[in-house]
């Protein structure tokens, strides 16, 4: 639903990940980390927009 | 004791905060017994070079409700600020946004084009938008500048004490009133309402929150006497400022959360995203997607009142 | 030409203002009413759910 309300924002969905992972599951953590980094930075910046008078 | 000098002033607002003082009824004679009102546009033919002419901290005590979005409704922010000793942000636009900050979900071109050039009564061939100057063969016109977003009145300027509700109840009123009758304000900073959520003063049944499908209101006829939000229906209690007497429950519909945030919560609809998921039996995947389409517009019902006040503010647009 | 402003126009619900211009015998050559306030419920309304409409659109006046 988190999801859901943030793309009614502007953030898209693929911004934001939800996962379990145990303190012994180093690798898989590593891996989580590094999928969600590219996933991100494939989508660019946030707008600079935050609300203030001229945006 | 020299009567006080009260202003009341509106910026994106609807009236309804004014009219809401005046529906203390016969208090209002008090009210006049205790204050010179000397600026009221619903009420009273002072102008605004009257209050540009006022020396500073003039104004004892100035009301002002209405949210903030173009360089008119700033600049009166200022000015009451400057003339006034206190100034009070009154009403959930003031304090949170109100209703006028869902234009955040949306943007200053938009609204401009929806409501000069696509509405279907008008006559506007030319597509011609307001503007800030215009040429008329006498001389010139000027409007206020509109802003790209919907702000509260303390992002403009400080303020020393909130007072919530879409309007404030007459209770809440009064008690403002009192208080600066007997001189016995709260410290600064303070929000006129109660410490507590709704759901501490509401006094409908509770038992176990556990609910496996929400309803739209108009799906159900809910008991009168049992909590909405264990009826399936999405109510804003458990992240909402009490101090309302729940009116809207009361009438067996739903809080939608005019008193923004409790004390402590940082971001409402957030704080009310965790509520209701949290409630919410789940089975899988597919209970989950079934609730998730059952909230049918989260961001325009979390922060009904509060866009302006939240973290996010507005909806972020696509990068060009 | 001389111009003689009416800001804010007062004991009615909204904001406007009216800008008079007098000519050179003091004459009303022209009347200008404007509205200097926008708030967008026609735009912001769009995606809200409508039984929820009662509740906003409420918003637009409240006297």
């Amino acid at each position: 639903m988190l999801k859901k309300m943030l793309a009614q924002l502007g953030i898209e969905e693929q911004r934001v990940r939800l996962d379990w992972v145990s303190a012994s599951e180093g690798d898989r953590f590593a891996s989580i980390i590094n999928e969600m980094t590219e996933q991100v930075r494939a989508l660019g910046p946030l707008s600079r927009d935050n609300g203030g008078k001229n945006g | 004791m020299a009567k006080l000098k009260l202003a009341l002033y509106w910026a994106g607002a609807c009236g309804g905060c004014d009219v809401a003082v005046l529906d203390i009824n016969e208090k209002i004679l008090d009210v006049a017994n205790l204050a010179d009102i000397v600026f009221w546009p619903i009420a009273l033919d002072f102008k605004y070079h009257h209050v540009e002419a006022m020396k500073d901290k003039a104004i004892d005590v100035c009301l002002f409700n209405g949210a903030i979005r173009s360089s008119e409704q700033e600049h009166l922010a200022k000015l009451l600020r400057a003339k006034s000793k206190v100034l009070v942000s009154f009403g959930s636009c003031a304090c949170f946004g109100g209703i006028p900050a869902l234009a955040n979900l949306t943007t200053r071109a938009e609204i401009m084009e929806r409501v000069y050039v696509e509405a279907p009564s008008n006559d506007n061939p030319g597509k011609t938008l307001p503007q800030t100057k215009t040429q008329v063969a006498e001389g010139e016109l000027t409007l206020p500048e509109l802003f790209e977003s919907v702000l509260t009145l303390a992002q403009v300027v400080p303020v020393e004490y909130f007072v919530p509700g879409c309007p404030p109840t007459v209770d809440l009123i009064l008690k403002v009133v009192n208080a600066l009758a007997t001189n016995s304000l709260p410290p600064v900073g303070a929000v006129i309402a109660s410490n507590k959520t709704l759901c501490d003063e509401c006094e409908r049944k509770k038992e176990e929150k556990k609910i496996t499908k929400i309803y739209r209101t108009h799906e159900i006829i809910p008991k009168p006497d049992k909590c909405l939000l264990e009826q399936g229906l999405l109510c804003m209690g458990p992240a909402t400022r009490g101090g309302c007497g729940t009116l809207c429950v009361k009438v067996n519909i739903p809080c939608r959360g005019c008193f923004g945030p409790p004390a402590g919560v940082l971001d409402q609809g957030a704080k009310l995203v965790s509520a209701v998921a949290s409630i919410y039996q789940t089975n899988g995947d597919e209970d989950i997607a079934r609730m998730v389409n059952e909230v049918a517009d989260p961001a325009g019902t979390f922060y009904r009142f509060g866009l302006s006040d939240s973290m996010l503010k507005k909806k972020r647009l696509q990068r060009r | 030409m001389k111009k003689v402003s009416i800001d804010p126009i007062t004991r009615l619900e909204g904001h406007g203002k009216i800008e008079i211009f007098l000519n050179d015998d003091g004459d009303v050559a022209n009347t200008y009413f404007q509205v200097p306030e926008l708030r967008g419920f026609e735009k912001f309304c769009e995606g809200r759910p409508v039984e929820e409409l009662p509740r906003i659109v409420t918003r637009i006046c409240g006297v």
